[in-house]
Formats: C-alpha cells, sequence, structure tokens
C-alpha cells in the first residue's frame, strides 16, 4: 500500500534531477574556463556562479506536490488522474474515493518508482562534454602557440640548470624556484628599479645588479662565471644573492654545486653595459661668424637644443672676448647663464638665448668666442658636451689698423721688392703682351720693372756693404722696410725710420739666407736693437765669412742687374732678359755656396786604425750573458686544439673526458676576450661551447656546430718557422753528395 | 704425356669403379641361372659395357688438346652501348659477361680473345687477363675531378695546396675548397676547356687529421662533395744558433723575432778580442766559443755573420762542415756587403751585379731593400721565394743546407708597422734553410685512393731491421723488404672499414701510419678515370688483339659424354629387348 510518501518521493526524484542537470551546465562552464585558464581558482568560480545561476534558471523548489501529482495523472494511465487521492488521508475520503485511492495505489505501487520525472539531463550532460571538449581543443591550440614562445622562455626568461656530469642524472637534482634579477639603475637616471627574471641583462655602466636564486634542494654554493672569473654568491638563508656593479659587458652563466659536490651549469646570458652618452648640444639659427659695425644692433639670438639620455644636469655659455691684436692681445672669459631656467634633469632642452655685445663690454675691433656647455647627470662625474665655437666681431672703425709708432723700434712690414725670379716673370709677361697694349703702357711697366730691378740690386748690395747707393735712393722704400698689407712706402714717416732702421750695412751672410727664405728677421733684430746701428767688423763671425769668389760672384750679380735695369729702363726688357737670368744663376749659386759653407763646419774624426782598435787593454772586460725566457704560446692555442678534439669525437673514437672539459674551458675564456670587443661573431660560438660543458649537449650534431663556428671565427696561424718531418733516404744523400763533388 | 687420358674427377675413381664393380657382380649373380648358356655370356659382356660407360659418366675422362676458345665480351662500367650493339652485330652469340669488383670472370674459360668495354677491370683485377689476347675498346669519356692531389701531411701555418683535375668543367661552375667544419676557404671558377687544373690553397687553422671537401657549386647549390683527407701536424721549435761579430739591428730584431715565436735561441755577439756577450733564450745553456762537432750537434740553425763566417778557424770551419753534412744542420749567412767579395772557395754561392736595389711586394705595395746583386743560378742552388720574388736561396749540403738572403734592413718593416710582412719573410727564408727533422721512419701510400676492401700498398723506409706492422685490430700485416735498397719495406694491407685508418709499430716509438679510406661512391670519377689510364696503359689504346696470344695453347678437354649415353643407352637397350626376343 503506497500512499503519499511515494508522491512526494517522485517529487523530490523530479527536483534532484533538476538539480543535477544545473550542476552538469555548471561543470560544463568551470571545466571550459579551467581547461582555457589552466587555473583552478577560476574553474571554481566560474562552477559556483554558473551553478546559481543554472538553478535560479531552473527553480527546482518550484516543483510542488501538486506538480508531480499532475504529471503522474498525465503520464500513467493506471493512475486514473486519481493520484492526488494518495496525498489524502483515507478518514477523510468517501467510500467510493477510498476504493478508488486503494485501487491506484495497488496499480501504481509497482510502476511509480519507475516513472521518470521530466528532465533535460542528457542535453546538459551533452552540453558540459561539449564544454569540456572545447575547452581541450583551446588548450591544445594555446599550448601550440605558447610553445614557440615557452621555448624562447626557457632560453631567455628563466634559468636552466644541467649537470655537467652526464653519469648523474637520476641524483634529485635541485631545481632553481625562484629567479629574481634587480638592476638598480644609478640615481640620476631616475629610472626605477628593474626586476626581472630574463637573464640577459642590459643596463647602464654604474648600475648595481642583484641576483636573488633560491634552490629548493641542497645546495653547496653558487657561483657566477663571468668571462672565466669565478664570483661567488653569498647565502642569505633563504637564497642566495649576488650584488654586483655593472663596469663592463661580458658574457655569464651560473654554476651551482650540489650536496654531492656535482656542479651544474647554466646556458650563457649576456651582460651587456650601455654607457651614458654624453649631452648633444646644438645651436641653431646663427652662422658660425657675424660681423657688426659698431653703430648697430649688437644682439645676437640663437636657439640651443640639448638633449641628452638620462637628463640635462646644468648648460651654460662660456664666451671668450678679446681685445686687442698682436703683442696685446687680451682674453677675458665670462660664463654666461641662459635666461630661461635650466629643468634639472629633463632630457629634451630648447632654449633661447640672447647675447647681447654690449653686455660683454665688447668695444670696436674686440672679438668674441663662444660655444654652450651641458652637462648630464652622470655620477661621480658628468659627461660634459660642448656646442661649436661661434664668432663674433665687431668691427673696428679704423682703417688702416697699423701705424708705425715712434716707441717702437722695428717696423713690422714683411718685404716688399720683386725677387729675381719674378722679375723674370713679369718680364715675360711684359713681352707677351707686348702686341695688345700701348706703347706708352709698355714704357712705363717696363720702367716700373727696372725700378724693381734696381730695388732688388739696392738690397743685395746691402750685402757688399753699398751703403753709398742706399743712400742714394732717398724716397725709395729699402729693402728691409715691411710694408703691412700693401701700405707699404706711402707715408712720409716711413722715410724718416729708413735712416734708423737700415741705414748700415750688415755683412751678416746668415741674413741673407734668411732673407731670401723668410723675409721675416724682426724677432732677431728686435733682439739686438743696437745691431742696426753697428758696423761689427770686428766680428769674424759676420764679416770675415763670406768668401772671396763669393763677394766677388756677388759683385758680379750686382754688376748684372745694373745692365738688366738698364734695358728695362731703356724699354727694351727683351735686351735685359739675358742679364736677369744670369743674376738669377748667380745669386742662386751664392745661395748654394752659402749652404755648403754650414755643411762644412761639421767634424771630421781623424781616421780609427784597425788592428789598433782591438789591441787595448780588454782585461777587465770579461763575458756577459743573459738569460731569458719567453712563454710562447699561438694565439687561440686552446681553441686549435679543441678544433682537433672535436674532430676525434665526432669520429666516435673516444668520449667526452675531463681533460676536454678543460680544454673547452680555456677555450671560451680565449675566446670571451676577443668576444668583448665583436660580440655578435663571438656570442654564437661561445654558447656553443658553454653548451658543450652539459652532459646532454654532448651530440655529435652539436660538436660539428661548435666545430664549424670555431673553425670560422679562428685566425690564421701567425708565421713561424719551425722545423717538419722531412723524407731523407741514403738515395736521395748519395744524390746530393754526388752532386756536390761534381760541383767542386 | 700430352696423347694420355687424365680423369676430371680423378678423386672419385676408386669409390666408382668399386660401386660399378659391385653392380655388375650383382647382374652376373642375378643372371647366374642362365649360365650355361651362351646369351649369358652376352648379356655380361653388355652389361659391363654399360656399367663402365655410367663410371665413365661419372669420371669425366679428358685428354690434352690444343684449345680453340672463341671470343667473348667483358663489361665494366661506363661502357658504350653502341660499341656493344656493333660487335654483337659483328660476331653473333659472342659470349658476354658483365665484371664486378673482386670477382673472377667465368667467360675466361670459354673465350681467350675478349673485348674489353668500359672503363677496364681494376688494377688489382689485371691478372684474370693475363695470357689472353685483350681488344680494348675504352668506355666512355670520364667527366668531373680526375685527379685530387695533397702533400702527405701539412705543417700547421704553413699553406695547404691541393691540386685537382677536372675533366669536363662547366662554366658557372665553382670548385671550392671547404674546411672540415664545413667553411668555404678559397675557391676558382670553372672555364669551358676540356681539362682545368685547379690549384686550391688554406691556411689549415689547427692541427689534426681532418676531412676538408672539395666541392663543386653553382648557382643553386652543392653538386658533389668530395672527401680530402689532410693532416696537419705541429712542427717543433728550433734550436738555433746566432754568431755576430758585432751586434747590428738586423741580427737584434732577428733574433727577437725568433725568441718571442718561442724558439731556443744562443745569441753570441763579440765585445772584443775573446769576450762575447752570450744570450741564453728560452732554455738554450752552454755558451760556445769555437765550433765542435758535440757542441753544435743539438742546433738546427746557425746563423752568422759574413765576417763570424770567414773568419772560422780550420778547426771549427772543418766541424761546421761536418755538422751541415751529417747532422743536418742549417746555416743561414747573414749577408752584409763584404758577402759578395767572399771568394768562391769560401762560400757555395755566386752573385752577379744587378741594378736593381729593391724589390717590390705585390699585395702590400711595399719595396723591399736589397743588396744590388743577383744570384748566379748554379746546380745545386735552390730558390727561396716570397710570393714568386727570389728573395734568398740555399745549397744543400747532404743532409744540410746553407742559405743565404740578398734582402736588407729587413728590421725597417717591424720599425714602420709590418710585423706580419716580417715574420713571413724569415719564416719563409729560415724554414726553408732548416733541414727537416729525420723521424726514425718514413711512409708513403703507394695506393693513392685506398678503398675498403680493396689492396693498399703502402712503402716505409726505416733503419729498423726486425719491425712489425700491425692493423687497429691486431693483426700483423707482412712487410717485405726490398732487395737492393735494405731501408725499404713495402706492405699491402686491406683496410676493413672507411675513414681514418691506424696502422701501429710494435716499437712505441715509432709514429703510427695513418691514411684516409674512401667510401665507394666518394671519388667516383677519379676511380673511372685511373682505371681507364692503368687498362690503356696495360693493354694500349688500339683495339685489337695482339700478336702476343697467337701461339697456341693447350688444354684439358673432357671427352664428350655423349658417346658413353649412347653406349649405356644401347647396352640398356639391349638387355630389355633381349627376353623379349626370346620368349
Amino acid at each position: 500500500m503506497m500512499g503519499a510518501g511515494d508522491i512526494k518521493q517522485f517529487q523530490w526524484r523530479w527536483q534532484q534531477s533538476k538539480y543535477v542537470e544545473a550542476v552538469l551546465y555548471a561543470v560544463g562552464f568551470g571545466g571550459f574556463v579551467y581547461l582555457l585558464t589552466n587555473q583552478v581558482l577560476y574553474g571554481i568560480i566560474v562552477l559556483l556562479v554558473t551553478v546559481a545561476v543554472a538553478v535560479l534558471i531552473l527553480r527546482p523548489w518550484r516543483i510542488t506536490v501538486d506538480n508531480a501529482v499532475g504529471y503522474i495523472d498525465a503520464h500513467l494511465p493506471e493512475a486514473g488522474y486519481s493520484s492526488g487521492l494518495l496525498l489524502l488521508a483515507s478518514g477523510e475520503l468517501s467510500n467510493l474515493s477510498k476504493l478508488q485511492q486503494y485501487r491506484v495505489s495497488e496499480q501504481l505501487e509497482p510502476i511509480l518508482p519507475k516513472l521518470r520525472p521530466p528532465h533535460k539531463l542528457f542535453r546538459a550532460a551533452l552540453v558540459m562534454f561539449a564544454m569540456v571538449l572545447v575547452g581541450i581543443a583551446g588548450r591544445w591550440a594555446l599550448q601550440g602557440m605558447g610553445d614557440s614562445a615557452e621555448l624562447d622562455k626557457s632560453n631567455k626568461e628563466s634559468i636552466s640548470f644541467e649537470p655537467k656530469d652526464s653519469l648523474l642524472n637520476t641524483a634529485a637534482i635541485p631545481t632553481l624556484t625562484r629567479t629574481m634579477i634587480t638592476i638598480q639603475y644609478p640615481g640620476y637616471t631616475g629610472q626605477g628599479t628593474l626586476r626581472t627574471t630574463d637573464p640577459n641583462l642590459r643596463a647602464v655602466q654604474g648600475s648595481t645588479i642583484i641576483w636573488d636564486l633560491e634552490f629548493d634542494g641542497g645546495v653547496q654554493d653558487v657561483k657566477m662565471d663571468l668571462m672565466g672569473e669565478p664570483i661567488a654568491f653569498t647565502n642569505s638563508g633563504q637564497g642566495h644573492r649576488l650584488k654586483m656593479d655593472l663596469g663592463a659587458s661580458g658574457f655569464y652563466s651560473f654554476v651551482f654545486t650540489d650536496r654531492e659536490g656535482h656542479e651544474h651549469v647554466s646556458d650563457l646570458y649576456s651582460l651587456e653595459m650601455v654607457t651614458d652618452e654624453p649631452p648633444l648640444v646644438q645651436i641653431e639659427g646663427l652662422d658660425n661668424y657675424s660681423y657688426f659695425e659698431f653703430d648697430q644692433d649688437k644682439r645676437m639670438v640663437f636657439n640651443t637644443d640639448i638633449s641628452d639620455d638620462f637628463g640635462i644636469a646644468d648648460a651654460y655659455i662660456i664666451a671668450t672676448v678679446s681685445k686687442g691684436s698682436g703683442e696685446s692681445v687680451k682674453f677675458r672669459e665670462e660664463k654666461v647663464a641662459f635666461d630661461a631656467s635650466i629643468g634639472k634633469g629633463s632630457r629634451i632642452l630648447q632654449l633661447k638665448q640672447a647675447l647681447d655685445l654690449d653686455e660683454l663690454k665688447m668695444d670696436p675691433g674686440d672679438e668674441l668666442y663662444f660655444y654652450v656647455e651641458a652637462l648630464d647627470q652622470r655620477t661621480p662625474s658628468a659627461n660634459v658636451a660642448r656646442s661649436e665655437t661661434f664668432f663674433a666681431v665687431i668691427r673696428d672703425t679704423i682703417t688702416d689698423p697699423f701705424a708705425v709708432e715712434g716707441n717702437l723700434g722695428v717696423d713690422l712690414m714683411p718685404d716688399y721688392f720683386r725677387s729675381q725670379r719674378q722679375l723674370i716673370i713679369d718680364t715675360e709677361k711684359l713681352l707677351a703682351e707686348r702686341p695688345d697694349i700701348t706703347d706708352k703702357e709698355f714704357n712705363s711697366r717696363s720702367n716700373e720693372l727696372g725700378f724693381d730691378q734696381k730695388q732688388l740690386r739696392l738690397k743685395y748690395g746691402q750685402f757688399m756693404g753699398d751703403e753709398t747707393e742706399l743712400q742714394a735712393a732717398p724716397g725709395q722704400v729699402s729693402s728691409n722696410q715691411e710694408g703691412n698689407d700693401g701700405h707699404s712706402g706711402e707715408d712720409a714717416e716711413e722715410d724718416l725710420l729708413d735712416g734708423y732702421s737700415h741705414k748700415h750695412d750688415s755683412d751678416n751672410e746668415h741674413n741673407l739666407v734668411e732673407e731670401h727664405d723668410h723675409g721675416n728677421e724682426d724677432q732677431e733684430e728686435e733682439e739686438d736693437p743696437l745691431h742696426d746701428y753697428l758696423h761689427n767688423h770686428s766680428d769674424p763671425e759676420e764679416s770675415t765669412l763670406f768668401e772671396k769668389s763669393l763677394k766677388a760672384k756677388l759683385r758680379d750679380a750686382l754688376n748684372i742687374m745694373w745692365e738688366a735695369e738698364l734695358y728695362l729702363r731703356l724699354f727694351e726688357p727683351e735686351k735685359s732678359l739675358p742679364y736677369q737670368y744670369q743674376a738669377l744663376d748667380i745669386i742662386q749659386e751664392i745661395k748654394n755656396s752659402a749652404r755648403i759653407y754650414v755643411h762644412r763646419i761639421g767634424f771630421d774624426p781623424p781616421p780609427i786604425k784597425e788592428e789598433n782598435r782591438l789591441s787595448g787593454d780588454i782585461e777587465k772586460i770579461t763575458n756577459y750573458s743573459k738569460n731569458e725566457t719567453y712563454a710562447y704560446q699561438g694565439s687561440f692555442a686552446s681553441a686549435r686544439k679543441v678544433v682537433s678534439r672535436l674532430e676525434i669525437l665526432i669520429d666516435g673514437n673516444s668520449s667526452f673526458s675531463n681533460a676536454d672539459q678543460n680544454l673547452i674551458r680555456d677555450a671560451g675564456n680565449e675566446l670571451a676576450q676577443r668576444a668583448v670587443l665583436e660580440p655578435l661573431k663571438y656570442l654564437k660560438v661561445l654558447q656553443g661551447l658553454r653548451d658543450l660543458e652539459k652532459s646532454v649537449n654532448r651530440t655529435t650534431e652539436k660538436f660539428t656546430a661548435v666545430r664549424k663556428d670555431l673553425l670560422s671565427v679562428l685566425p690564421s696561424i701567425k708565421s713561424n718557422p719551425m722545423k717538419n718531418a722531412g723524407q731523407k733516404n741514403e738515395m736521395d744523400l748519395l744524390f746530393l753528395k754526388e752532386l756536390g763533388v761534381y760541383e767542386q | 704425356m700430352n696423347n694420355s687420358v687424365v680423369f676430371l674427377n680423378q678423386q672419385w675413381l676408386w669409390p666408382v669403379m668399386l660401386v660399378g664393380v659391385l653392380l655388375w657382380a650383382v647382374f652376373v649373380w642375378k643372371e647366374s641361372s642362365q649360365r650355361y648358356r651362351p646369351r649369358f655370356w652376352f648379356k655380361t659382356v653388355v652389361a659391363f659395357l654399360g656399367m663402365a660407360s655410367l663410371v665413365m659418366l661419372v669420371l669425366k675422362p679428358s685428354t690434352w688438346r690444343e684449345s680453340t676458345l672463341g671470343k667473348g665480351i667483358i663489361l665494366t662500367e661506363g661502357y658504350r652501348p653502341s660499341q656493344l650493339d656493333s660487335l654483337r652485330a659483328m660476331y653473333k652469340r659472342i659470349p658476354l659477361e658483365t665484371y664486378a669488383k673482386g670477382k673472377p670472370l667465368s667467360i675466361l674459360n670459354g673465350a681467350d680473345s675478349l673485348f674489353l668495354l668500359g672503363h677496364g677491370l681494376e688494377d688489382f683485377d689485371l691478372w684474370q687477363l693475363d695470357e689472353k689476347a685483350v681488344a680494348f675498346m675504352g668506355g666512355e669519356e670520364v667527366s668531373g675531378w680526375t685527379a685530387i692531389s695533397t702533400g702527405n701531411e701539412t705543417m700547421l701555418g704553413e699553406t695547404l695546396e691541393v691540386r685537382a683535375k677536372y675533366s669536363g668543367p662547366e662554366q658557372g661552375h665553382w670548385a671550392v675548397l671547404a674546411d672540415n667544419g664545413g667553411n668555404p676557404l678559397d675557391s676558382v671558377p670553372f672555364e669551358q676547356i676540356k681539362e682545368q687544373e685547379i690549384i686550391l690553397k688554406a691556411e689549415p687553422k689547427a692541427s689534426g687529421r681532418f676531412v676538408y671537401h672539395l666541392l663543386e657549386r653553382d648557382q643553386e647549390g652543392t653538386l658533389s662533395d668530395e672527401p680530402i683527407p689532410v693532416e696537419i701536424v705541429e712542427g717543433k721549435p728550433l734550436k738555433v744558433l746566432m754568431i755576430n761579430t758585432f751586434p747590428t739591428f738586423e741580427a737584434k730584431y732577428l733574433k727577437n723575432f725568433l725568441t718571442e715565436r718561442g724558439h731556443e735561441v744562443l745569441a753570441r755577439t763579440q765585445l772584443t778580442k775573446g769576450k762575447y756577450k752570450f744570450e741564453f733564450y728560452n732554455g738554450a745553456s752552454n755558451p760556445i766559443y769555437g765550433f765542435t762537432n758535440e757542441n753544435l750537434a743539438s742546433y738546427d740553425l746557425l746563423i752568422i755573420d759574413v765576417d763570424s763566417y770567414i773568419g772560422l778557424g780550420d778547426s771549427s770551419k772543418n766541424a761546421l762542415e761536418q755538422a751541415i753534412k751529417s747532422n743536418g744542420l742549417g746555416v743561414f749567412i747573414q749577408p752584409d756587403e763584404g758577402l759578395f767579395q767572399v771568394s768562391r772557395d769560401h762560400l757555395p754561392f755566386k752573385f752577379k751585379r744587378d741594378v736593381a736595389s729593391e724589390f717590390g711586394t705585390g699585395e702590400t705595395g711595399r719595396n723591399l731593400h736589397k743588396y744590388p746583386f743577383q744570384f748566379q743560378s748554379s746546380v745545386r742552388k735552390q730558390d727561396i721565394g716570397l710570393d714568386s720574388l727570389v728573395v734568398a736561396a740555399y745549397v744543400p749540403m747532404e743532409k744540410g743546407k746553407v742559405g743565404t738572403t740578398l734582402l736588407q734592413n729587413t728590421y725597417q718593416l717591424v720599425l714602420d708597422g709590418e710585423q706580419d710582412l716580417y715574420a713571413r719573410i724569415w719564416t719563409q727564408i729560415l724554414k726553408n734553410t732548416v733541414s727537416s727533422w729525420e723521424g726514425a721512419l718514413q711512409w708513403k701510400r703507394i695506393t693513392r685512393y685506398p678503398r675498403k676492401d680493396e689492396p693498399f700498398d703502402l712503402e716505409i723506409r726505416t733503419s729498423y731491421e726486425d719491425m712489425t706492422l700491425t692493423t687497429e685490430t691486431g693483426v700483423s700485416i707482412p712487410l717485405l723488404q726490398d732487395a737492393l735498397i735494405a731501408q725499404k719495406w713495402t706492405a699491402r694491407h686491406y683496410p676493413r672499414k672507411t675513414g681514418w685508418n691506424q696502422l701501429q709499430f710494435a716499437l712505441d716509438s715509432l709514429v703510427p701510419v695513418s691514411f684516409f679510406v674512401h667510401a665507394d661512391e666518394a671519388l667516383t670519377s677519379i676511380d673511372n678515370y685511373q682505371t681507364l689510364k692503368a687498362n690503356r696503359y696495360r693493354f694500349g689504346s688500339e683495339n685489337d688483339f695482339g700478336v702476343s696470344v697467337s701461339a697456341p695453347k693447350e688444354e684439358l678437354l673432357p671427352i664428350s659424354p655423349i658417346w658413353f649415353y649412347a653406349v649405356l643407352l644401347l647396352s640398356l637397350g639391349w638387355l630389355w629387348l633381349e627376353p623379349k626376343l626370346i620368349s
């Protein structure tokens, strides 16, 4: 006999199926999210949310007893639409009802537990599986994509260790659980601390780098191998730490020793140092040279662009004012600040600045040189950069700056007279132009040449002591009168000076040479102001050094010059030319003989007799002996050995030994020294060599690759004569012997 | 003897006879019931005949007869099919056999006049054609590498030179020499000619045994890759004695160069009469005053200036001469102006005046100062060249050498920062002046391209009398001493593996012989070319049979078994038919 309990049970079953449905959906979504994200937490959250949502939608609690009764009535004909009667107590029912209740209960008893409440469990399960499958597919796809990234990661972003010895793969290897690399940039850069796990580092010079490594197994000690130099980590209880200031670029790897004393090495990583560049200073809006008239507005406006990679500390203008000229020049240096304030630490500055020359107290004729200097914030010493130098000149109001002043004993005018060679050239030019010019002009130019010839003659005459001739040409520019920029010989004042400067002759042969070669004897003359006023015949150096022939030659030259001048004056330059040539020849000879003369004053030692040379007392002379040893090591000796060793390993005739390990390390160190200069060329081979230190990498393919790279970077052997093994057999020797006999 | 009968299966004679007699006895016993009738005797005789012919069928009696064999064709690799076709058209049903390396040719039993088509038989199989008339028809032209040669071994720091010949090169292709790692070292473009000679040079970077590669390349890639085994050995540093009467820059810089390169140098400079300055570098010891056989014995090279050389006393001079001739001392005379006036008796060189006082070196555009003299050519004089310039020369004197140079003031190069050129010049000069170091044993390959399971002949020269040569697996190889030259030995070895092989001597002090065995697929064109050459050499290039084989030859030929079959059949037939006739 069944009753209300069974109906209730049916209702409960109905509700239950709804809940299960909700859970199925939830598991589907939750699983999907979990699989995609690989995070359990997200999965659970999504699961719970989906359960809540699904339950809210499905509302299992809304299934009442009436619903159950209705469903039973509709689906079981046996219930005869009377299953509701079962809910009622039999006492409340009429007899007919009781009968019906009894009949229904009898009928339903075997079939009601078999009746399934309406459900969509199948659909829910399908959805769940679909979601999970999609999740798995998605995860797989993501992994596929991630793999390449992952590979990169293993190489770049995390440190992986391999045991050096292949035999201990079975032992528990301590693993690296945490890597943290902290780069503390120098304070002035204004860059924060950078934390990374990527062991390939790039940092500014002076940065502090801290490596924190934690291992989960027992690790005895951890070292960094920086270009062959081991640096130990300190054990801070939790992990291992190394702090280092970055001073140079290089390569490094980590080595740790586990409890059993086995070494494990990591890959090779790069440590790149970036130097702090000095600031870049550019001035715009200004020519290199600026000229101002004294009554002009003497302001210069220019733009300065300053840029630096880590910020500018200061910038200013260095202005140098030069006053006066020649001996009396005076310099004054001023440091001019920019009008705009310099923002300390800014990377780019654009400064507009006006320089007023009046403010710099410049007068006409003064010159200003200025440049902009900028400093960056680098510590301890800042990088300093400066711009190009710019010039500004206030033009002088005086057109002729030179004036021979009374107090200046010697004028500073350069020679103004034509040399014999010039005269010849001019004469020939005149002859060539004769058809094109008027007679008058021809005559006039010929006359001028004659005048020049005379001047030259007078000049040479000085050396002969031809005082009279000098005196005989008053009003003419004297030989040593030096004009400045074409202003010679025009002032009456200079004529007055004439008497003072070179009234007296000078037999100084030195002067002869010097004046021809340089025309610049001011200094000497200044040193000895009396010199010009003295007839220093007593000085043998001065008076008697000319040989007789030399004097005669000069006299000849002067005579010939006379002739040359004569014809020029007669407007017959063509007749004058041969004389001029003769004069030139003689002058050249005189010059040369003067040179020979200087040469001759050298000391000629008397010849030593050979037989006497070694016959002296040599008792005190003893044998001398010296002992030295040079350790000659060919370039890249270890690397070359590695090549031949690899060849044997590739052939498979031998296995990797401890000695190979050391050899490879030596080779790595040799190459690392070069690698600093050319990292690109060497990094691959260095990496290859480092890989060979790990047992897993000792494969033929790897050996072959390293061999190829090594051979491509190794330089040729330096020339060195060596003895080689040869073959010489008796027949050859007999032949050579006979050959020797034949030759004699 | 010639007419006698010989059984080919002589070894079975007695068992077969026995079985025959037994069979006959059984037959006689079976027929014994008729023994009183005449047909019994007749039958017995017939049965004997049958039995005897059966025995003869097995024993194969044969007689000596003049051979009358026909012609045959041997096909080897690279034959021309058209040639074969025309031969076949000419001689119907001519037997033919394709040659396989190392296998005996069976066609030789049936033919004694052979047409040899193709590149020919391998050198070591040629014996098979002894006493045969062979018309060598040749084959297709070999195209590809026809010769590749390198020295036995190259010293580290010297240039490795690979000389090769290529037959039928194609324009646009390149010959590339690559090192063992595959890095290209040198290349030569092919020209459109019949055969091109190619010289490729490289400077090996490490010592050891390597396999370089000679590649043929075009724009797309590598067409062929032939292995070039090279053995790079490290040289020994020198022991040098430098004798100077007075210090010169030239001597000083040369001394610095040698000492910095790790050579053992003893430099002696005269200070005054009987007093010297001795400089010992890198382990040199014991000052030397006068030369004796003993104190010169350990030196490889004597660098001596002209004055010291001329001023040598008689005993020193004799000792020096002895050291050169028997110990192989190298003497380098540092030249000065005086050298060219030294009389002929003192010096093995003759000079003649030369107007030029400079050499122009090609690459650097740098001129080298020289004395205004030239070497006069003589029989013994050997030039020492620097990029085809004769900068120095030496004269071999039995084991040793005497050399000198025309260059002067080479130290200027160092001062001008051209250390490399300086090093190159002096390395070239001194290397050639020093005699090679003589090992206790020298060897050379007779077989140029050894291959697996093919004979590899080598020649050994040594003064050791009792030595044994063993392979890596410990098998000893017999050595054959030359009858005339006691120091010369030959050996033959069949390598078991490709790649580098080694043969050891029982004496530890002797360096093992190592050689490279080529794989079958390597150097095929060279192999073909060599075979062709060997066959041409052997058979001549004329394609008819020589006269040598026309002489008759006698051969053992079996009596045709058909006769025995006939007798057997007749006797068996009679024995079967006879009872039926009677009944």
